[in-house]
């Protein structure tokens, strides 16, 4: 259970939020096939710090942009994604 | 290779004479036919098929830690064909074609015991798809059909089949050729077999590169030096999309844990495999004594395999819902290993963009009960150049091509 | 049976004054309160108490506590409890767990004249063949297993579980740890203390006079301590990632689970005695001398009669004089640190004699062993630490620590009971430090909190210096002893191991089970690692410890279970049901009606007059919002901008691959507010997909969203009678069909209840309106609709009418005649996917499928033979080649005959084309695909009327 420190609500359970994965660019609508799919389903993968989107759905229902070790589990970074690039 | 039977063992034990090593260690050559990345039962199986059924020997497993360290030795060692899908069931039952004779195959007791795999269905639609599954895996030639709590009741005496559970148990998918079987057994019954044959067996190596030019694979870069090899198959799980990404090639994975623990020891409270997809829980009791879960995967992306907490709780919730007169028995251990995930639940396995580059990987929670066919339709991939029938429909391009295995249909009951 | 105990003394944990009877292998014995289990069997001279895994061989008390690996028994239904732990209860009935005929009598001793065959990994050798026969080696090798027996009865409850928020959490309550405890507390900390045994105090417990009054201090000081929650009889189980720590706290065969958030945790577990490897070690009479001290100190139970003691450490010193005070006689001392030497002990069932120094030999029926320490790190590894090897001390010890975790005591170091005192009251304020510092940092984050913690700005506490002492490095006499105890592993089943090629520390472990038994190599681990090394010429430093895994002791199945149970979610109707019949059907969270009684005439009551049925379940979702249209355009695959203010639309979504994943309507409720409903399941996935969007992809839309599923009780009213029977009862709406049609929506004032939203939608395919209700009035417009229709003949219908009525009108539904591959076009809504909008979720995948043509296509399907109803999932076949399957079946009450929706190959979609379905059975029967999905009333002529 981790620990996720959200902008709005504090200290929370990681089980209060749902993983969205890995940080993923929706291509134009016109992008050909192949862009398209590679954004449906290639991932990066990292074992280190990756950027990933997390919904906080049993709080503040806000999507949280949060930089998190993927092989220690350690968080650096939670923002709300209206505050992230 | 020194043979093992029973009068084996007690000529040895007359003489006290200690068995030769299983494998051997090797001075690492600078170049083999065939380089493997991951010493696990895909891996091995893959070297030992290689110089079995294609006379290819030449042949390195690179292994970073000791054989059967990842997914191979953290399994809870189910064997299973009843998957929804006619490639995926008949893919899965040479596979247990290939156990059910790999004891005599490997000289190298496996243990495999088929005392039966049941999967419960706890509302109509999971019905529903049992039949689905029994249907199909009846036009494939296995030996599977949809059973009612009564049966249940008497294949498992310790499962509630009443309605007091939250989700009561409407029937179940029987799969009599199912079972479990020592899973380290495998992986060192292969190593030693493909020993044998010649394959060298690197331990504590591990790659930290893969030369690639003008689109071709040239050898690997290990931490005790460069191998050349123009071929290159990466075996791994959990770290697949790594060693793929070192020659250039993007996964359609995501690497998630996935936990399992055993209690201690009782006399024998259960016979068949339990699995239930609904309670996100299977159970099975091994010869020790010792009951093993498992459930799904961890809810988020990771590559630590410390385990958690959650996992222990509602695994135990679950299968007292299940089974209610195992309350004081004592979780004794658990831990994790690590699931490649793809987007359709199908393995990965075939040619990729970079030639002489090849993966066996993505196999999620399944892959090793699908150790031995693909080991053996890798090798023989390698060996042809030529994709056999049995894994044409798991290729890479087919994400790109967007023709997906339909396996993800049934994907909630897994394992 | 009183003859092994002695005087009352300081320090005991008896009661003299309450004798507690209970049985041991059917003999009935008496303890007294305060007694183990164990120590109440040994005060009765008792020395056997159970027999080994594999040859079967008796064994004693080892250790005398928790971890003592020979002291696993039965108690009535409960197996392998730890006898040298659990405190004896009036009525107990123990048995030992192993042993046939009995525990001194053992025929399966026999097997201990195999033993040069069960070498390690034996049966991978073996039992292979021929083929028919392995499943007669495997059930008989299943009954060699181990462990207790499940008995009948044995529900001792699932405890609630509970959370705690300790700023401090110290693991282990021995002097370092209550110091902490202190010194967090002092600095201004919560704490929580565990501790694994009855009562705090760790080695002082049975220690010198003067540890006993030091001891006595530091409980005082902790019952004074208030913000210091003591748990007896815990353990921490295990830390999980950012100190998520899980604490069982026991009473008997009860646990408790408590999950705690510790801010800092402190870990002062101590050291655990370590066996000695040598002949002979698994004696009854072979013990540790920490066994020793508890047996006599704690519980008053003389170990032997005549002593050797191997020491080569205080323990073993303090053990000596314990026993000469005892009245044990001292056969001799043998003092590892000057030079003596232990050979082996030798006996049948316990020690008789000891060879010593050479080849002297002692007889005793006592041995002693004081050689060294195990740092038990489990929880610091599972905090990601590696301990490295200390040669001067014999023993592993704590590496780098993570911040949030600190080590303190015999897991540090050694030193007298004021330095032990000292470096964990310092490590408990530095603790307290962190935690405080952590509070926040935790409110500086979240910028609108309102509590603003003090910081203290203090600069880190330094513990005083607490070095291990030097220990001579003493693991194994000879590798003919046992290591494992549980296992029945010698350290010579290491040596044939590491030479058939299992030459990494997790190979060997693996292939000769050692450490993997009940324990979980808490005693065994680090003489494992020293054979191990010494096999393959390597160092104790360089071999490492294999990983400890939690839990750090074994927790039951209940404690982990707790009190919860699954969530129910029930309709704010279901009262109603209850009351009149109700057959029910688990659906997801929900319990639902399925039917009343006779589902067929719930279908042709509905058909013919008028029906109503609960779909409360259904999600509901207000969205409101200039932008709204926009979003609708985006996250349905049809048009939606032009809806007007009364209107309701049907609408299919998918994700961006283009599967299918819900489907429902939305109705356009006034200028910028509108009601979507979702399937029950999809309810709260739909909800935070559209959430997802708007936050994630177009946050400058205006677009409030509120799910409203709870809100709103929803009955569907259908039949031709339906209309007729809302006219009674609805205010504000006109009824009639040339102003409010089909596909119409209106809020208007139902039964008196205002605020109801009506839709006039079919999935039944009758003339039919759906009433959403405030859910507290939900009730009160139900029973007057069935009321007032009651002249009309109305009559509630379930789930199952309602697949019959949806199915006889071809309406699918989503995740049933759709799978997880199924694309807008394959269900049959293409046409409601408009590609020449300029995006949504999923139009290239559905631009593409459109382009390639899905692979199967949803079809009606009628068989043959009209009255066969093939079972849901039945394949359709050419030949043995699976080209489609059965995904809905139905007997139609309405039409007489059976009515089917099936997944084809496209190929063999169009309508008039011949199918074969091959039924579970095995038979096969022919079929035709018809021209609609619709079996009824395909002019959908009623559902407009």
């Amino acid at each position: 259970m981790l620990l996720i420190v959200c902008p709005h609500c504090g200290p929370r359970n990681s089980d209060e939020f749902t993983f969205r994965g890995e940080l993923v660019t929706r291509p134009d609508v016109a992008a050909a096939a192949p862009e398209w799919r590679a954004y449906l389903y290639e991932k990066a993968n990292v074992a280190g710090w990756q950027e990933e989107t997390w919904f906080h759905v049993a709080g503040c229902r806000r999507f949280l942009r949060i930089e998190r070790h993927t092989v220690s589990n350690e968080i650096r970074q939670v923002r709300d994604v209206a505050d992230a690039p | 290779m020194a043979k093992y039977s029973a009068f084996s063992l007690f000529r040895r034990g007359l003489t006290g004479k200690h068995w030769p090593p299983a494998w051997r260690h090797h001075e690492m050559r600078p170049s083999y036919d065939v380089v493997i990345v991951g010493g696990g039962v895909h891996g091995l199986a893959t070297a030992y098929y290689l110089a079995r059924n294609h006379g290819i020997s030449n042949v390195a497993v690179i292994e970073k830690a000791y054989i059967g360290s990842g997914g191979s030795g953290r399994n809870t060692a189910i064997v299973r064909s009843n998957y929804l899908t006619p490639e995926g069931s008949r893919f899965y039952d040479r596979s247990v074609k290939l156990y059910e004779r790999l004891s005599d195959d490997l000289n190298f007791n496996v243990m495999f015991e088929q005392r039966g795999h049941m999967t419960l269905a706890h509302n109509d639609g999971s019905l529903r798809t049992m039949r689905w599954r029994a249907e199909v895996n009846k036009l494939q030639g296995i030996d599977s059909s949809v059973i009612d709590p009564a049966q249940i009741k008497e294949l498992a005496p310790a499962i509630d089949v009443s309605d007091r559970p939250r989700y009561p148990i409407l029937g179940a998918l029987w799969h009599p050729p199912g079972g479990i079987i020592r899973h380290d057994a495998v992986v060192w019954g292969y190593a030693r077999a493909a020993d044998a044959r010649g394959v060298h067996i690197h331990q504590a190596t591990e790659v930290t590169g893969i030369g690639v030019s003008g689109g071709r694979v040239t050898g690997v870069t290990t931490n005790r030096g460069e191998i050349a090899a123009p071929v290159v198959v990466n075996c791994t799980a959990g770290w697949s999309s790594l060693i793929s990404a070192m020659a250039g090639v993007r996964l359609p994975i995501t690497t998630r844990p996935l936990q399992a623990a055993v209690t201690e020891p009782v006399q024998p409270i259960l016979d068949p495999v339990i699995v239930s997809g609904t309670l996100h829980v299977y159970v099975s009791q091994t010869a020790r004594g010792e009951l093993v879960f498992g459930a799904s995967v961890d809810p988020f992306a990771s590559y630590a395999t410390r385990g958690s907490l959650g996992f222990a709780e509602g695994l135990a919730h679950h299968v007292l819902e299940l089974m209610p007169g195992l309350g004081q028995m004592r979780l004794l251990r658990q831990w994790a290993g690590l699931c490649d995930m793809t987007p359709d639940f199908g393995p990965i396995i075939g040619p990729t963009p970079v030639e002489g580059f090849f993966v066996d990987v993505g196999w999620g929670t399944y892959g090793f009960k699908a150790g031995p066919v693909a080991g053996e339709q890798t090798a023989q991939l390698v060996a042809t150049g030529k994709t056999p029938e049995l894994i044409a429909p798991f290729g890479l391009d087919r994400f790109a091509s967007d023709d997906l295995t339909a396996e993800k249909g049934a994907a909630a009951v897994g394992h | 049976m009183t003859s092994h105990r002695l005087p009352d003394a300081l320090g005991q944990v008896i009661d003299r004054s309450q004798e507690v009877s209970f049985s041991w292998n059917g003999v009935e014995l008496t303890g007294f309160r305060g007694d183990t289990i164990a120590s109440a069997i040994a005060a009765s001279g008792e020395r056997v108490f159970s027999r080994s895994f594999k040859y079967h061989r008796p064994r004693g008390i080892l250790t005398a506590d928790g971890l003592d690996p020979n002291l696993f028994v039965q108690v009535g239904g409960e197996p392998n409890v730890r006898a040298g732990h659990r405190l004896l209860e009036s009525g107990m009935a123990v048995q030992a767990q192993t042993g046939r005929p009995s525990v001194r009598f053992d025929v399966q001793a026999a097997t201990g004249l195999l033993a040069p065959y069960l070498t390690p990994g034996f049966y991978y050798k073996t039992f292979m063949g021929p083929r028919p026969l392995r499943r007669f080696y495997q059930r008989t090798l299943r009954r060699f297993g181990g462990g207790g027996t499940v008995g009948e009865g044995l529900d001792h409850g699932h405890p609630e579980k509970r959370y705690a928020h300790p700023d401090v959490l110290v693991a282990g309550g021995g002097p370092a740890g209550i110091a902490a405890a202190l010194g967090a507390a002092a600095a201004g900390a919560s704490v929580m203390l565990v501790d694994e045994n009855h009562q705090l105090g760790g080695h002082l417990r049975y220690g010198t006079p003067s540890d006993l009054e030091a001891l006595d201090e530091l409980r005082r000081a902790v019952v004074a301590a208030e913000e210091i929650e003591v748990i007896n009889d815990g353990v921490v189980a295990g830390r999980y990632d950012h100190n998520w720590v899980g604490v069982v706290a026991r009473s008997g065969a009860r646990e408790q689970l408590i999950k705690a958030r510790a801010k800092c945790l402190v870990v002062a577990a101590g050291k655990i005695e370590r066996p000695y490897v040598f002949a002979g070690n698994d004696l009854p009479g072979v013990m540790l001398s920490g066994a020793v001290s508890r047996l006599i100190r704690l519980y008053g139970v003389l170990p032997g009669q005549r002593a050797v003691i191997v020491t080569a450490n205080l323990a073993g010193d303090l053990a000596v004089s314990q026993l000469e005070e005892a009245g044990v006689e001292i056969a001799t001392v043998i003092d590892l640190r000057r030079g003596g030497q232990l050979v082996k002990a030798t006996g049948r069932s316990g020690v008789k004699a000891v060879e010593v120094d050479g080849r002297r030999t002692v007889a005793a029926d006592l041995l002693v062993t004081a050689v060294g320490w195990t740092t038990p790190t489990s929880l610091l590894n599972m905090a990601g630490d590696r301990p490295h090897y200390d040669a001067t001390a014999a023993r592993f010890i704590p590496g780098d620590l993570p911040d949030d975790v600190i080590a303190t005591g015999g897991l540090v170091g050694d030193g007298t009971t004021d330095e032990l005192v000292a470096h964990g009251e310092a490590s408990g304020a530095e603790a307290a430090r962190r935690a405080l510092r952590l509070r926040h940092d935790w409110a500086r984050a979240t910028p609108r909190a309102v509590v603003r913690p003090r910081v203290s700005a203090d600069a880190p506490i330094a513990a005083p210096p607490l070095q291990p002492a030097t220990h001579p490095e003493y693991f194994y006499g000879s590798t003919d002893g046992f290591v494992d105890y549980s296992e029945d592993v010698k350290g010579n089943d290491l040596a044939i191991a590491a030479a058939e090629g299992y030459d990494s520390i997790e190979l060997s472990k693996r292939y000769t089970t050692a450490t993997m038994g009940p324990i979980q190599g808490k005693l065994e681990v680090v003489n494992a690692v020293a054979i191990h090394a010494g096999l393959t010429g390597s160092t104790i430093a360089a071999t490492g410890t294999t990983t400890w895994r939690p839990p750090y002791a074994p927790v039951t199945l209940a404690a982990l279970a707790g009190a919860g149970e699954d969530p129910v979610r029930r309709s704010p109707l279901d009262d109603w049901h209850e009351a009149h019949g109700v057959a029910r059907i688990v659906a997801g969270q929900w319990l639902r009606p399925n039917h009343y009684g006779d589902p067929a005439a719930e279908v042709r009551n509905t058909r013919e007059r008028v029906g109503i049925i609960d779909v409360s379940p259904l999600g509901k979702i207000d969205i409101r919002g200039r932008d709204v249209p926009k979003l609708l355009e985006f996250v349905y695959t049809n048009r939606w901008s032009k809806l007007a203010v009364g209107a309701v639309r049907y609408g299919v979504m998918c994700g961006d691959d283009g599967i299918i994943f819900d489907d429902g309507v939305t109705a356009r409720l006034g200028d910028d507010r509108y009601y979507m409903t979702t399937t029950s399941g999809g309810a709260g996935r739909v909800w935070n997909w559209l959430d997802e969007w708007l936050q994630t992809a177009f946050p400058e839309w205006e677009v409030r969203v509120t799910a409203v599923s709870d809100g709103f009780a929803a009955m569907n009213v259908a039949g031709p009678d339906s209309r007729r029977l809302l006219e009674r009862v609805v205010e504000g709406a006109e009824l009639a069909a040339d102003s409010f049609g089909y596909m119409q929506a209106r809020v208007a004032t139902v039964a008196g209840v205002p605020g109801c939203i009506l839709l006039r939608i079919g999935f039944t395919g009758e003339l039919s309106y759906e009433v959403h209700a405030p859910a507290g009035y939900g009730l009160q417009v139900w029973e007057a609709l069935l009321e007032v229709g009651r002249d009309l003949g109305i009559a509630p219908f379930g789930l199952e009418a309602q697949r019959i009525m949806r199915l006889e009108k071809g309406h699918f539904i989503v995740g049933q005649d759709t799978d997880g591959l199924t694309r807008a076009h394959a269900a049959g809504v293409g046409w409601a996917v408009k590609l020449e909008k300029p995006d949504f979720a999923g139009k290239p995948e559905l631009m593409w499928e459109e382009a390639a043509g899905p692979e199967r296509t949803l079809v009606a399907l009628q068989p043959a033979d009209q009255q066969l109803v093939p079972p849901e999932a039945s394949q359709l076949v050419d030949g043995e080649r699976i080209v489609g399957r059965v995904t809905s079946s139905r007997m139609s009450p309405t039409l007489g005959r059976s009515v089917c929706l099936a997944q084809v190959d496209t190929a063999l979609s169009n309508g008039g084309a011949a199918l074969t379905i091959r039924l579970p059975d095995g038979t096969n029967h022919s079929a035709q695909v018809l021209d609609e999905h619709a079996h009824f009333d395909p002019q959908g002529e009623r559902l407009r009327g």
